[in-house]
């Protein structure tokens, strides 16, 4: 399936209601789409807050391909900026203590939810940012 | 530097999505249109009538318009505006509509002898949503144009 | 249109102040959220309760608006506790390292014992 939406924070929201239907179409568990829905939010808003670095007019691609037990989604943007992650994320206490940013978790979160994560080769200069959700069929 | 609100913003946002023809898939444009339908603030009635009216559209794009063919894809629009929610359901094939069919009056004593019940399917989104268009999509196949408006 | 979805309201109830989140918590939750906090620390709240709606959409921005009251928690030396959160985001929660700056209850109920009780 494919869905585009604009580049706009809220959007996002409705992505993530399409690819948990489609999910749970595949017979995806529960507690996975929970994962894929906070994995796919923190994806889209990458895509639209740097890869697109917040430009009104612009769109956000995702796509999603369901094989057996598992669920491949890309996220592609227009790829304005990379937004590669700077290596390891700050931890609460850096954060606490006023010598880390506040923000930064995104990749940290997907990296932890999503079976694979990472950027992947792009023709058209977009960021394309992809997630691979291994789940038990229902 | 000044700028006047609003002035190149568009009034609208469209939200494209790109399905496969297997029953069931409709679920998902389902509840894609339902929760955009809710954050512009729709009622929880007109929301269900949006519901029932895509999963009829979308069920004939893939049983009828595709053939259940899996290469084909059933695309749906949704455009919304400040004041309403546009629906657009095309399939890619290539077996036209019939015209005559687009304007049904089922009497349910038919459907019982009937073997295609499709009809109903065409009557309930004439019912449900503000304004329905069957057309040719751009890409030949046939597209359905629903409208419900935003009451405030 | 689809930014801003959160209602926040406060209350009290046995010596805790309850700060109630309705809807989504992302980076539109910002204001909202810090009035919510600097009104009951106004009002010289030492217990203070996020109660979470089993809320659908909690992103990483949220979080950090949240890390946000807890920074300032620490420096007023009160105590904070989480309620009500799904079983998905209370993962979130452990995740991110914000259970070690606030219990996280399932509901209510459970919280406000867990406030009196604890020294």
């Amino acid at each position: 399936m494919e869905l585009s939406f604009p580049s706009e924070l809220g959007y996002e929201k409705i992505a993530r209601e399409a690819v948990a239907a489609f999910a749970h179409r595949l017979g995806c568990d529960r507690e996975r789409v929970e994962d894929l829905k906070t994995a796919l939010s923190e994806a889209c808003i990458n895509a639209i807050e740097h890869g697109n670095r917040d430009t009104p007019g612009l769109r956000v691609d995702v796509s999603c391909i369901g094989a057996g037990d598992r669920l491949e989604v890309e996220v592609h943007d227009r790829g304005l900026k990379r937004y590669e992650s700077s290596g390891t994320v700050a931890s609460i206490d850096l954060k606490l203590r006023g010598l880390a940013p506040r923000r930064g978790m995104g990749l940290m979160m997907i990296a932890q939810l999503a079976d694979e994560a990472g950027f992947t080769e792009s023709a058209d200069g977009g960021n394309h940012f992809r997630l691979v959700v291994y789940f038990r069929k229902l | 530097m000044t700028s006047p609100n609003n002035e190149n913003e568009p009034a609208e946002r469209i939200i494209e999505l790109r399905l496969p023809s297997r029953l069931g898939y409709e679920k998902v444009a389902m509840d894609t249109a339902s929760s955009l339908a809710r954050r512009m603030g729709f009622g929880g009635d007109r929301v269900e009538a949006l519901r029932t009216a895509i999963a009829e559209a979308v069920t004939n794009a893939i049983e009828h318009g595709n053939e259940h063919d899996a290469d084909m894809r059933v695309l749906v629009m949704l455009t919304a505006r400040p004041d309403e929610l546009v629906v657009s359901v095309a399939d890619q094939g290539r077996k036209q509509l019939d015209q005559q069919k687009t304007t049904p009056t089922p009497k349910i004593e038919d459907s019982f002898t009937k073997r295609d019940k499709g009809g109903w399917g065409i009557w309930l989104i004439r019912e449900l949503m503000d304004e329905v268009e069957f057309t040719t999509a751009p890409s030949g196949g046939n597209q359905v144009r629903m409208v419900i408006h935003l009451e405030r | 249109m689809l930014e801003d979805e959160l209602s926040v309201s406060t209350r009290e109830r046995d010596g805790v102040a309850i700060i109630d989140l309705v809807g989504d918590v992302t980076t539109f939750a910002e204001e909202k959220i810090n009035s919510a906090y600097a009104q009951v620390t106004g009002q010289g709240a030492k217990h203070v309760l996020l109660n979470f709606r089993q809320n659908d959409y909690i992103n990483s921005a949220g979080i950090a608006i949240l890390i946000g009251i807890v920074t300032e928690v620490n420096r007023n030396s009160q105590k904070l506790a989480v309620s009500g959160l799904s079983q998905h985001f209370q993962k979130i929660f452990r995740m991110v390292g914000l259970a070690q700056y606030a219990d996280i209850y399932q509901d209510e109920d459970e919280a406000i014992k867990g406030f009196t009780t604890a020294a």
